[in-house]
C-alpha cells in the first residue's frame, strides 16, 4: 500500500471504528473516541500494511493526528 | 430459597443458519447443513489446506447477522464471539429485556466454551511461524481469550452482575445452563443470559481433531451401524433464563422450564465415556426435576456418531429407563447441525424446546440400520410427539457429564 496521508487516516479510522472525517490534522489522540487498545492496533496496522517502524512509546498521548501522520511519512522516508 | 426457572428467549447461529426459529425449520424437514469445508483461513500450501466436512458458517453470513448495535468498543472480535453476541441478542430481544433495568445489576452472564478464539490464534502463530514477523497482532489476547465472549456479551447489554465462561469441553454449555439455572434458584440472580459458543473450525484445532481419529469423512450417524464418528460444527446457542415470578411479573413470553441439572465427573479415562456416571448423572437430572423415569419423554442424546460413545450412551438411558423407554422418543441432532463442542448442549436443549412445542421430533439423518448395541426408539423422519418432558444429555472428554431436563411452557 503506498504511504500517502490519506492511507495512515483510513487505518486508524478503520482500527477504532471512526469516521474518517472526524480525523481532523489538530485534534490530540487521546481526545478521540478511541481505547488505548485500538490506538496500538492502529499502530502495529500502520507498520504491517506500510512498512515503516514504530514503537507504541514512539506516539506520546499529547500527539496529534497530524503529529502520527508525519512521523509515519518521515519513517518512511528514511 | 428454590425459585422455578423458565426460558424467556433463545437464540442460535449455526451452519443451519442465523436465528432458531430458522435452525428449528431446517431440523425439522431434515435439513443437514454438514457439507465439505473450504481452506478459507490458510495459504493454499498443500499441508495447510483443510479437508473434509463440517457444518461451517461463512464469514459473510455471520457479519450480516451480526446485531445492529454500536460494538467499537468491544474491540476486534473472533467468531467465537460473533456467534455469542448474535445469539445472545436474539434471545434478549426475543425476552423483551433489551434496556430493561434487571439487566444491569440482577443478571448473570455464563457461557460455556470448550476452547477459545481459534482463528484468532491460528492468525498470530502464522504470522510468527510461517511470515517470520516480530510481533502477533495487538488484539490476539483480548480476541482470543476464553472469557472474551461473556465480556462482549456483557458490554452490549451493560450486564453488572456475575460474568463468566464456563468450560468442560462438550458439556460446557450444559453446565453452563445447570449452574445458572442454580444462580436464579438460590436468589443470586433474576436473569441469566446463558449457553455456549464455540468456533473451531480453523486450521489449528481442525487439524488435532483430526488426528484423534473421531471424525467421520463424511457423514455423522448416531446410533447407526456403520458410523463411523463426529462431525464439528461451529456456533452459538443462547438462552434467556429467569425465575419465573420475574417472568410472570413482566408478562414475558414463557417458552419452557429448566426443571433439573445433573453433573457428575467419570475421573476414569480422558477420551472414553464411562457408562455408571453418565446414568448418575441423568438419575440426578430427573430426581432434581421431580420426574420419574418412568414418564415418557423427548430425549436429545449426545449422540455424537463416534463408535463408542453412541454404545455407552444407549446402554446408560436402557439402564435408567427400562422397557420404559419404548415410551419415549430419542432424536440427536448433531446428525444435522454437527457437533459444536461448547455449543452443543445449549443448541439442543433449546431446540428439544421448539420440539416439545411444535409436536414433533426432529429426523435422526444418515441412518443406515439400527446397530443392536444402540437399540433405543429413535426418530427417523419427523415423528409426532405429545411429550411434555425434555431431556437432554452432554458427555464431554475428561469425563464430565452434565444433563439439563426441560419442560413445556
Amino acid at each position: 500500500m503506498a504511504i500517502t496521508r490519506e492511507a495512515v487516516l483510513r487505518i486508524i479510522a478503520e482500527e477504532s471504528g471512526q469516521d474518517v472525517a472526524k480525523l481532523v490534522p489538530g485534534t490530540k489522540l487521546q481526545d478521540l473516541d478511541i481505547s488505548s487498545i485500538d490506538l496500538v492496533s492502529a499502530i502495529f496496522t500502520i507498520e504491517d500494511k506500510l512498512d515503516v517502524t514504530i514503537a507504541p512509546e514512539d506516539v506520546s498521548p499529547d500527539a496529534t493526528i497530524d503529529d502520527l501522520v508525519d512521523m509515519v511519512m518521515a519513517r518512511s522516508q528514511a | 430459597m428454590s425459585r422455578k426457572v423458565v426460558v424467556t428467549g433463545m437464540g442460535a447461529i449455526t451452519g443451519l443458519g442465523h436465528g432458531l426459529d430458522t435452525n428449528w425449520a431446517r431440523l425439522a424437514r431434515g435439513d443437514g447443513a454438514i457439507r465439505p469445508v473450504e481452506p478459507r483461513l490458510w495459504k493454499d500450501e498443500p499441508d495447510f489446506v483443510m479437508e473434509g466436512v463440517a457444518a461451517w458458517l461463512h464469514p459473510d453470513d455471520v457479519a450480516a447477522a451480526m446485531p445492529q448495535r454500536d460494538l467499537r468498543r468491544l474491540g476486534r472480535l473472533d467468531p467465537f464471539s460473533q456467534f455469542a453476541l448474535i445469539a445472545a441478542d436474539e434471545a434478549v430481544v426475543q425476552a423483551g429485556l433489551d434496556h430493561h433495568p434487571t439487566l444491569a445489576n440482577r443478571t448473570a452472564v455464563v457461557i460455556g466454551c470448550g476452547s477459545n478464539g481459534n482463528a484468532t490464534l491460528d492468525r498470530a502463530y502464522e504470522r510468527l511461524y510461517v511470515d517470520r514477523a516480530v510481533r502477533a497482532h495487538p488484539q490476539t489476547v483480548p480476541s482470543s481469550m476464553i472469557s472474551g465472549p461473556a465480556s462482549h456479551i456483557a458490554m452490549m447489554l451493560g450486564v453488572h452482575g456475575p460474568t463468566f465462561v464456563l468450560s468442560s469441553a462438550c458439556a460446557s454449555s450444559s453446565h453452563a445452563l445447570g449452574e445458572a439455572m442454580h444462580m436464579i434458584r438460590s436468589g443470586r440472580v433474576d436473569v441469566a443470559i446463558a449457553g455456549g459458543t464455540e468456533a473451531c473450525i480453523s486450521l489449528g484445532p481442525w487439524s488435532a481433531w483430526r488426528s484423534l481419529g473421531v471424525l467421520a469423512p463424511d457423514r455423522c450417524r448416531p446410533f447407526s451401524v456403520d458410523r463411523k464418528g463426529m462431525v464439528l460444527g461451529e456456533g452459538a446457542a443462547i438462552l434467556v433464563l429467569e425465575s419465573e415470578e420475574h417472568a410472570r411479573a413482566r408478562g414475558a413470553p414463557i417458552l419452557g422450564e429448566l426443571a433439573g441439572y445433573g453433573a457428575t465427573s467419570d475421573a476414569g479415562q480422558i477420551t472414553a465415556p464411562q457408562q455408571d456416571t453418565i446414568e448418575q448423572a441423568i438419575r440426578l437430572a430427573l430426581a432434581d426435576a421431580g420426574v420419574d423415569a418412568g414418564e415418557p419423554m423427548l430425549i436429545s442424546a449426545h449422540g455424537t456418531g463416534t463408535p463408542l460413545n453412541d454404545k455407552c450412551e444407549a446402554a446408560a438411558l436402557q439402564s435408567v429407563f427400562g422397557a420404559d423407554i419404548a415410551r419415549s422418543t430419542v432424536i440427536a441432532t448433531k446428525s444435522a447441525h454437527g457437533h459444536l463442542i461448547g455449543a452443543s448442549g445449549a443448541l439442543q436443549f433449546a431446540l428439544g424446546l421448539k420440539a416439545l412445542a411444535a409436536k414433533t421430533a426432529p429426523p435422526v439423518l444418515n441412518h443406515i440400520a439400527t446397530d443392536p448395541d444402540c437399540a433405543l426408539p429413535l426418530a427417523l423422519g419427523a415423528v409426532p410427539i405429545d411429550h411434555g418432558l425434555l431431556l437432554s444429555n452432554s458427555f464431554a472428554f475428561g469425563g464430565l457429564n452434565a444433563v439439563l431436563v426441560g419442560r413445556c411452557a
